[in-house]
Parts: C-alpha cells; structure tokens; sequence
C-alpha cells in the first residue's frame, strides 16, 4: 500500500518505526500490549470509582456529598478493591502470559505451558516474604509499574523453551497432552528455579530498603531558592517521570494529582492562607504549579490531547473506538486504557508527544506564572480533578488560571495531531494488531 | 474542510466532553471557593511522626532497638532521627527522615537527663525549641507521641505549657512507666509537680488519645515506679481529654527499664502508636491473592 509522506521529518520517523517493528521484541511487546487492554480499561473505570468517589481526597468526595453509612462505604470500597487488583492491577501478570505465549508459539514450542510458565514463574519473582501475610506479592510489579519486566521476563520463558524443549510435533496423533508435557517439562523447571533465584534476590534487596528511595530523595529534599533552577529540576523530573511512564513504570511525580505536599508546595500554601491570594506564591515552579497543574491533563503525557487529536481527525476505526472507550477515564487522569489500546506503551511515534506536549505546557504555564498572566496554583487540589480543571482550582477559582488551561488543551491536541496522522500511516503499512502480527 | 468536521460524526463525542468539564467545573468552582476560607486545617501532609522521648539519664540513643525490632518485625521501614538539645538550647542531630517516609521515628534527647522537677521543666522548654524545629522543617500537622519514663511527665508538662494545638494536633500518646506521682505509693500524698501538673490540665488538648502503661513486679511497682504513681495520671487526663487508658503490664520483662523491650509492649505500642490513622503509606495494602 502506498503512503504520501508530508516532509521528510515524517518519511524518516515513519521508516524508523517500520524498522522497529519488524523487530521480534517490539512484536511481542505490541502484541502483549493489545492483550492486556480490555483489563486496563475495565481496571481504569474502577479507578474511577476508587479514587474519585471513594478516596480520602478524592474530587468527588470533596465536592458531593459523602456516602454516611460506614457499611455500604467498607462494602463498596472492598468490591472496588477487588475488582481493581483484579484487572488494572495485576496486567503485569497477564503481559507475562501473552508474551511468553507468543514468543514460544513463534519458536514453534508449546504456548500454552509456556504462558502458565511464564505466570507461575513471574508470581514466584514478585513473592514477597512478608512476616503478616501468608502468601502475598509486592503489588507495584504486578501493575503497570511491572510491565516492562513482565514482558522481558515473558520472552525469557519463549526462550527458555526453546532452548530447552524440543519443537512440538505437527502431526495430530502424537499430539497427546501428556507428551507436551514431558516436552515442555525442563523449561518449566528452569524458569521456576531461576525464578526463585530472582525472588531471593529482590526480597533481600526490598527488605534492605535499597530501592526507589534515592531518586525520591532527590526530587523532595534538595530544594533551592533560586525560581529558575527550580524551574530547572522540576522540569528535569517531569521529563523523567515521562520517560518512565512510557516504560510503564511510575517516576517521581504521579499522574493522580498530589497525593504528597513537598515542603515547597507547602511553602506556598502557607504563603496563601496567610496572605488570602495566591499571587506572588514563593516558589512558583514547583511540581504542583508547573507539573501537576497543566502536564497531567488526561494523565501522564497529556492524554487527553491525544484522545482530542484522535476524535477530531483520525479515520483509523481501531483509534477511534479506543479514544471512545477511554474518554471517561481520561477526564479523571487515568490513562491506562489509552496507554495499552492505542498503544502508546513503547511505541516509537508517540514517544516525542508523549514527552513534548506535557513540557510545552509546562514552559506556557512557567511564563504565564513569570509574566504575572495568571497565579500559580498552590491550593490542594483533590486527587483526580479533571486536568484542565486543576488549576482552576488550584488557585482558588482564578478565570486566567482556566483560560492558561483550555489553551493547554489546545496546545497539547496540537502537538499530537501529526504523530496520529503518522500513527495511522504507520498501521496502514504495517499493522501489528492483525493476527499474523507475531509468527 | 468545515464540512467535513461537520460530517464528522466525533462531533457529538467532543461536545460531550466540553460538558461534562462544564457540569464538573461548576461545583468545583463552588467548592473551591467555600473551602479555601477553612483550608488552615484541611491541609494534607503526609507526614504523621513518632515523636519520643526516653526518661532521666537516657540518651537519645535509647530506643534505637526498638525502632530496629518494629522494623523486623512487622516488616516496615520507617526513618530514625536521634535529636539532642544541648542546655545552652542548641541541637545535634544523628541519622535522617527517609524523604518519603510517612511514620519516621523522632527521638528527643537531652544533654542534662537528670531526675526532679525542676529538670523536668527545664527538660519541656528544651524539647519546646526542638519540637518547633521538627514543625518547622517537617510541617506535619499531626504526630504520635511516646514517653517513657519522665519522657512522660516532660510531654505533659508540655502540652500544658508550650503546645498550640491551633496548627498541628497529636493523636495517640502512649507513655511507659511515667511517674505522675514520683515515688510516691499513695496518690493522697500529691507531689508539687501533680498538684501542678493537675492545676493546668486544661491545657491538655482534648482530642487526645492516651495510653498509659505501669509494669508491676509483686502487684505494686515495676521496680522503679509505684504503680499508684503512674495510675495518678488519672488525675491529669481522666474526663478531660478523650480518651485515657491504664495498661498494667506484668511478667519477665515488666521491670522499669526491661519493659520496652516486651513482646506485649512492642504489639501495643505498634498497635496503638504505629498503626493508627495515618496509615497511607501504598506498599502497606497487601493484596489477598
């Protein structure tokens, strides 16, 4: 099929991404991404719930009215709960499913029990040696947060059964269960005793409080005076984040709004409450100004740009109906449907808007706040306020603070509206979401 | 073009969202505006710490192996920051607050422990330059409070004579041994200092929850401490703040000094000082598979 490219930009991106995909990794990564959609969607709208009208801080608790009665309160929350860790919050092991899956089906071994494998080996990893509970897991590896890891650990398993298993015959008589099995017998053990190995490791590390925490550190504890490296880090955090968040871990700054003041955050608050505006707030740059107020909308990477971009002109009929579907979500900030439907998770064209639209709004709303065009939002803001409306509130009702966000919303659609044009382009040539996508 | 973006049949999908950020924004606007007047005591930190002190001729050091064994035990990982206040009023700080750590231990130590009431006001005004410290560079509005020993009697006499609770509140207290009466047996004999400490109990923030433990040896002391002198405490808080309750430990380890090192005293003071309220922290919420 051919495709006309509008500039050279476009021609060389485009060809890029077709190298990529022709890759076997990124193959199974799209294919695993695919798979786990309809659970991230279905855990996104649980989110929904979770966050907004059953949190502590959430935006709907705050605004409405609180559900009294404390055992329909406990009832609800457990079935959210539930219903959450059940799909959103445990894709991870479904992403091990499929791509241990689908890598053993491409080397011609049994896919069935490599994908059990894969789950079986991938749970052993993330056991947590916990004293309280008898048997239990570190819930961040099973989320988004594990995926990339699921993933690799998934094609690790395909190719331990290769290495390990000889091919599964063809024909259909020899095709008898047990045999499979005595096939596929010495993979499995392998992955589970490297599994163990793995699990051994990461536990002793957890239990020695080694990980996450320097990064952390970092963002919150060194804070400096001066507004321009303030603007500086805030941006360089942001920008990690936004990396990271395409890798689908979770960096320093969430995509739910500000769960955790930082001593500056409350430096301005502080500030506000006593002098009854939030004009000249000390610290203007913060991640709750700059961040939080116009880089979230829709979630991590300005999604709700996105989702706009598609609706008004993308014709690609799988784009559409997830842009549909994840709408509702989005407009809470959660944008694991998106993320896994469209997919934005390790895709190549989407990578630059991803990180683009967020910093350009960022840079808008950093010279708006120095110009003195609006006030920096510094009240707190309940968690899972619709983007565009966080910094509304975030400065106590300020109408410049709204019209900096719907153009926020404008700049981001913008930003994204070439790279769906490319996206489509790229699916017509080469569309990972048919059938034969791996194999 | 325009006739195009009319055809479009995404139209009605757009117009959907600019409504619903409409109908969401209304209230919002309402809400924002009503809250921000009483936000001064809504505000959300996340930090809610342990703050300690440990009785006469105990350093700050002193509760190192507690913090470790909570630790262990129930599998957290919460920070450990050793303060001492030097008598000229300065500080000395040893180990740190983890940055993101919701429940960090904070000790408070003197550099004159000594016994006797007027130390023990000396000591309070002490811990006052300490805990505005703590405040200022923290600003966690509320806390958790230990004592033991006189560690007690100085968190009392400074909730009566320093502490605002206007912008920051204590949740539980638990104290350990803490000698409301000296060592005097019978609560008729009151002390200067429990006569003193009773006079202005009005201070005494009264959304206070209090947990006070007397170890007994032989039904009448912990070796140290009567048990009629920690049960005076009563006396103090009994009516006035909202709850108060007497734990009488007793067995091995219900010595004076022994008791913190208790396995009862370690799940009661996890049960009560650790484990309430602020327990937010996401690696806490362990999904039943």
């Amino acid at each position: 099929m051919q495709v006309q490219f509008n500039n050279k930009f476009e021609e060389k991106l485009i060809h890029l991404t077709l190298k990529i995909q022709k890759l076997l990794l990124y193959r199974i990564i799209q294919r695993t991404l695919l798979l786990i959609f309809p659970f991230a969607l279905f855990g996104s709208f649980i989110k929904i719930i979770q966050t907004i009208v059953l949190g502590k801080e959430g935006f709907l608790t705050d605004v409405f009215p609180t559900i009294d009665n404390d055992f329909i309160y406990r009832l609800l929350e457990n079935i959210a709960n539930g219903l959450y860790n059940l799909s959103l919050g445990w894709v991870s092991v479904i992403a091990v499913f499929g791509a241990a899956k689908y890598s053993a089906k491409y080397f011609n071994r049994d896919d069935q029990l490599a994908g059990i494998t894969g789950i079986s080996s991938f749970l052993i990893v993330d056991y947590s040696y916990s004293k309280i509970q008898p048997i239990s897991f570190h819930p961040q590896i099973l989320g988004m947060r594990g995926l990339l890891f699921a993933i690799l650990w998934g094609i690790f398993v395909g190719w331990l059964f290769k290495k390990c298993s000889k091919q599964i015959p063809v024909t259909q008589s020899n095709n008898n269960v047990l045999e499979r099995t005595f096939i596929s017998l010495k993979p499995i053990i392998f992955s589970l005793l490297i599994a163990m190995l793995f699990s051994t490791f990461i536990n002793i590390t957890y239990y020695s409080e080694a990980p996450g925490n320097f990064i952390n550190s970092l963002a919150s504890e060194y804070t400096n005076n001066n507004d321009w490296s303030q603007l500086f880090k805030t941006l360089i955090f942001s920008i990690y984040t936004l990396i990271m968040s395409f890798f689908g871990w979770s960096g320093t700054y969430s995509a739910l709004g500000v769960e955790k003041m930082d001593v500056l955050s409350t430096a301005n608050l502080n500030y506000a409450l006593e002098k009854h505006t939030a004009w000249n707030a000390p610290n203007p740059f913060t991640s709750s100004t700059l961040y939080h107020a116009f880089a979230t909308f829709g979630g991590t990477g300005s999604i709700l740009g996105l989702i706009i971009a598609i609706l008004i002109i993308s014709k690609n009929k799988d784009f559409q109906t997830v842009a549909r579907w994840a709408m509702i979500p989005s407009i809470f900030n959660i944008s694991g449907g998106v993320m896994t439907g469209i997919p934005i998770l390790f895709n190549v064209i989407f990578l630059i808007p991803f990180i683009l639209a967020p910093i350009a709004n960022m840079l808008m709303a950093a010279v708006a706040i120095a110009l003195h065009l609006m006030p920096p939002s510094v009240y707190p803001v309940p968690i899972g306020t619709p983007g565009p409306l966080i910094a509304f509130i975030g400065t106590n009702g300020s109408w410049r603070a709204l019209i900096f966000s719907i153009l926020a919303v404008v700049i981001s659609t913008l930003i994204y509206i070439p790279f769906v044009k490319m996206a489509a382009k790229v699916k017509t040539l080469d569309d990972l979401g048919l059938e034969e996508g791996v194999k | 073009m325009r006739r195009e973006f009319r055809k479009n049949k995404n139209v009605k999908y757009l117009i959907f969202l600019i409504l619903i950020f409409i109908i969401l924004g209304v209230p919002s606007y309402i809400w924002t505006r009503k809250n921000v007047t009483t936000l001064a005591g809504r505000y959300n930190s996340p930090m809610s710490p342990i703050i300690m002190i440990p009785g006469s001729s105990a350093t700050a050091n002193r509760f190192d192996d507690l913090v470790k064994t909570i630790n262990n035990q129930y599998g957290e990982h919460h920070s450990l920051l050793k303060m001492t206040v030097h008598t000229d009023g300065k500080i000395t700080y040893t180990g740190k607050v983890r940055a993101n750590d919701n429940q960090p231990f904070i000790v408070v130590g003197f550099e004159n422990n000594n016994d006797g009431y007027s130390n023990i006001k000396k000591q309070a005004a002490w811990f006052n330059i300490a805990f505005n410290k703590l405040k200022q560079r923290y600003r966690f509005n509320t806390f958790n409070a230990f004592g033991h020993s006189n560690g007690g009697l100085i968190w009392t006499y400074f909730f009566e004579d320093y502490f605002d609770d206007s912008s920051i509140s204590v949740n539980h207290m638990l104290t350990v041994g803490t000698p409301y009466n000296f060592e005097e047996k019978n609560t008729a004999n009151r002390t200067q200092m429990l006569h003193e400490l009773i006079k202005n109990r009005d201070k005494i923030p009264t959304d206070l929850t209090y947990y006070s433990i007397a170890g007994t040896q032989l039904y009448t002391d912990d070796g140290i401490v009567p048990l009629g002198s920690v049960d005076a405490g009563k006396y103090i808080y009994e009516g006035h703040i909202k709850r108060y309750t007497l734990i009488t430990l007793t067995g091995s380890k219900a010595q004076h000094s022994d008791m913190i090192d208790s396995e009862q005293f370690i799940n009661i003071f996890h049960q009560y000082v650790v484990d309430n309220g602020m327990n937010q922290t996401p690696n806490k919420k362990v999904p039943k598979p």
